[in-house]
């Protein structure tokens, strides 16, 4: 679908560090990045290795796995929470093959600029994982469908999201993952200006503070849907 | 020797034998079970001399009694009273005190003997005014009182023993000291000297006759051992009849802990399957469909159709593939377990359809075992609130209750209730589960609602 889209971000070359413990999927990871033309400054296998990489290369955007050696737990998320608060300038985007609620709501805490959390599954939509790194890189937020469908459900404010038609909700889950409007529209096949009004309306009716910035739309949302 | 091409050669065997017998007064084992014999003694007679010195003591206060004698009822119904006060606070008192009796000659028992004989249950604390006589409800007790009586013609063994090996080595001085002590001028007269044997005693009145005496005792060294071995042995069987926790209750224990074993063992081999799932198939299926997706990518628009067609069929086949195998890895054991049931707990609500009310702070973890128990419980009945109750809201809890350390789930809804676990597999399979680790659900479903299920388990297996 957005493989079709105007590349935008997506042509800037970024400079990358990879996270992630089985070599196949590292090696795969980087190689398909090379594709993108992007430069791969390290690939690291735990999150010690991270933190050092990111701290010498100072990359664009850190791609880490959750579950890493030694405890094969979370110690990729504790990495990534601890990137961010010390790199504001690097994006963070955090892969897994689990959704956890818990995880995205301590990744999210505070701030949803320049972080992403994907499955791996991602991954194999090639196009669409490049926008997302390119978006938080930038800055911007890349978030899972299945993060922003457990973010809905959970939300405290589930009678506002009630109130949102079908074709809102649609609207509000899309930029909850941080998309843009082209990148709304695109999805799902409507233009530019039918994204706008129901965006306006959404804003209207969630009592949101209306903004042109994506970035800070996005923000809005997540904090009115946040845990 | 009579054959040399038997098998068994009955002359050296012989001879092994006699070496035993000779070698065997020197042992550290032999010490050690004489030494048991030694204290055995006098802690066998002592619940039997308890009730005597009773009876001394009451005589003694009715002597004191009488002394102060004066005004108020009369001594001798004042002692009756206190004797009959005392005899039955010792009656009360013996099963308590056949218990810590038991406690030591378990431990005599365990360092003397290397046998190891199981700690009986604890006895059951009694409530309210029968608390007093709660004692006298203790079998287990009453067994250990018992075995001090059982015992006594074991008893009689080390006491032979003992008596054996001490008057032997007495009996092996007398022709040492016979030169030093009887050596008065000629034609004093003099007693004759007593030597004990256990058959008796004999007199002797002559040097000559302290041979005897030196050959009585050896032989009492030598069959000491024996005996000491004999009465060990009678008293640790008897121990393990009268002061072990019983055939059965030994049994319960056995499968309790070999059930304990089985059950962290299955949720050890589950969370192993589940990692060898994450790091090995999973990661492959993961790069196979990020190479397709990429190959996807590569062929562009001027490719042969039916070439593309295959390729994006393969990629969506090993997406398809991937999201099946992670539900079958979240089934097997969800991997935010491992940080935890209140993050484990937190995803399940937030993938149900239903809301969910989470309050599932803990102090402290439970057992890894347990924890994998209670959240298949709470994903069942989330399931069954989800598809059966037509609720509107669950709520999940988890609290710790009591200082024995209980766990405490609760799921309930505001649905229209009925549910039952004889009609529904997935309620009796839950109280299968918890029954597993001791576990107890309660349903409480009435029709109309609200479905209130309390899932208790233990801390820890």
């Amino acid at each position: 679908m957005s493989a079709s889209q105007p590349a935008g971000t997506a042509t800037r070359s970024l400079r990358v560090v990879i996270a992630e413990d089985a070599a196949l999927f590292r090696e795969g990871l980087a190689r398909l990045l090379l594709d993108r033309g992007h430069e791969v400054v390290a690939a690291v296998g735990d999150a010690g290795a991270l933190l050092a990489a990111v701290a010498e290369h100072r990359p664009d955007v850190a791609v880490a796995d959750i579950r890493m050696p030694p405890t094969h737990t979370d110690e990729g998320l504790r990495a990534a929470i601890e990137l961010r608060a010390g790199y504001p300038g690097t994006g963070v985007l955090v892969l897994s093959q689990y959704i956890e609620t818990r995880y995205a709501a301590r990744l999210l805490e505070g701030n949803a600029a320049g972080v992403g959390y994907l499955l791996k599954d991602r991954v194999a939509d090639v196009a669409e994982f490049a926008d997302a790194l390119a978006r938080v890189a930038a800055g911007g937020t890349a978030l899972d469908p299945e993060v922003v469908s457990q973010l809905v459900r959970t939300s405290r404010h589930a009678q506002g999201v009630a109130t949102l038609t079908p074709r809102e909700r649609d609207v509000v889950a899309l930029m909850a993952e941080g998309r843009s409007n082209a990148g709304i529209a695109a999805a799902l096949v409507v233009s530019a200006g039918v994204v706008e009004k129901h965006v306006a309306s959404i804003f209207g009716k969630l009592g949101l503070p209306p903004s042109e910035a994506d970035n800070r739309r996005v923000l809005a949302v997540l904090r009115y849907l946040g845990p | 020797m009579s054959s040399g091409t038997g098998p068994v050669n009955p002359g050296a065997g012989g001879l092994a034998a006699a070496l035993a017998v000779v070698q065997a007064p020197l042992r550290a084992r032999t010490r050690r079970e004489l030494l048991f014999c030694l204290v055995e003694v006098p802690l066998g007679l002592a619940l039997i001399a308890a009730p005597v010195a009773l009876v001394v003591l009451a005589l003694v206060w009715r002597f004191v009694l009488r002394g102060v004698g004066g005004g108020g009822p009369s001594p001798g119904v004042v002692s009756l009273g206190v004797s009959f006060l005392l005899l039955l606070l010792l009656v009360i008192m013996i099963p308590r005190i056949g218990r810590e009796f038991g406690r030591t000659h378990r431990a005599l028992a365990a360092s003397l003997l290397a046998a190891r004989v199981g700690e009986p249950a604890a006895p059951r604390r009694g409530h309210g005014p029968g608390r007093l006589l709660a004692p006298l409800r203790d079998g287990l007790g009453w067994r250990c009182a018992a075995y001090q009586l059982v015992k006594l013609p074991v008893l009689v063994v080390e006491c032979y023993a003992v008596f054996s090996a001490a008057v032997g080595v007495a009996n092996l001085t007398y022709p040492f000291w016979w030169p030093l002590f009887r050596n008065h001028a000629p034609g004093t007269h003099l007693g004759p000297v007593d030597v004990l044997t256990p058959f008796g005693v004999f007199h002797v009145a002559t040097f000559a006759g302290t041979w005897a005496a030196l050959a009585v005792g050896t032989a009492m060294v030598l069959a000491a051992p024996w005996i000491a071995r004999a009465g060990a042995a009678a008293d640790v069987w008897l121990m393990r009849g009268m002061l072990g926790p019983g055939r059965l209750a030994q049994r319960v224990a056995d499968l309790e802990q070999t059930r304990a074993l089985a059950v962290e063992d299955s949720a050890a081999l589950l969370r192993r399957l589940e990692r060898d799932l994450h790091d090995g198939a999973q990661i492959r299926l993961a790069t196979l469909a990020m190479n397709l997706g990429l190959a996807r990518e590569k062929l562009g628009e001027e490719a042969d159709p039916q070439v593309r067609e295959l390729v994006e069929s393969a990629h969506q086949g090993a997406k398809d593939a991937l999201v099946e195998l992670r539900n079958l890895a979240r089934g097997i054991h969800p991997p935010a377990l491992d940080n935890g049931l209140a993050d484990a707990l937190a995803t399940l609500a937030a993938s149900s359809p239903l809301p969910v009310d989470l309050d599932t702070a803990l102090p402290q973890r439970p057992a890894p075992a347990i924890e994998t128990i209670a959240y298949f419980c709470a994903a069942e009945l989330l399931a069954n609130a989800a598809k059966h109750s037509q609720a509107s809201r669950v709520a999940i809890g988890l609290a710790e209750t009591g200082p024995g350390g209980a766990l405490v789930l609760t799921v309930s809804d505001d649905g229209q209730g009925g549910a039952d676990p004889v009609r529904g597999s997935g309620l009796s399979g839950l109280v299968q589960r918890a029954r597993t680790v001791d576990g107890r659900v309660e349903i409480a479903s009435p029709v109309g609602g609200p479905t209130r299920v309390t899932v208790t388990l233990p801390m820890h297996i």
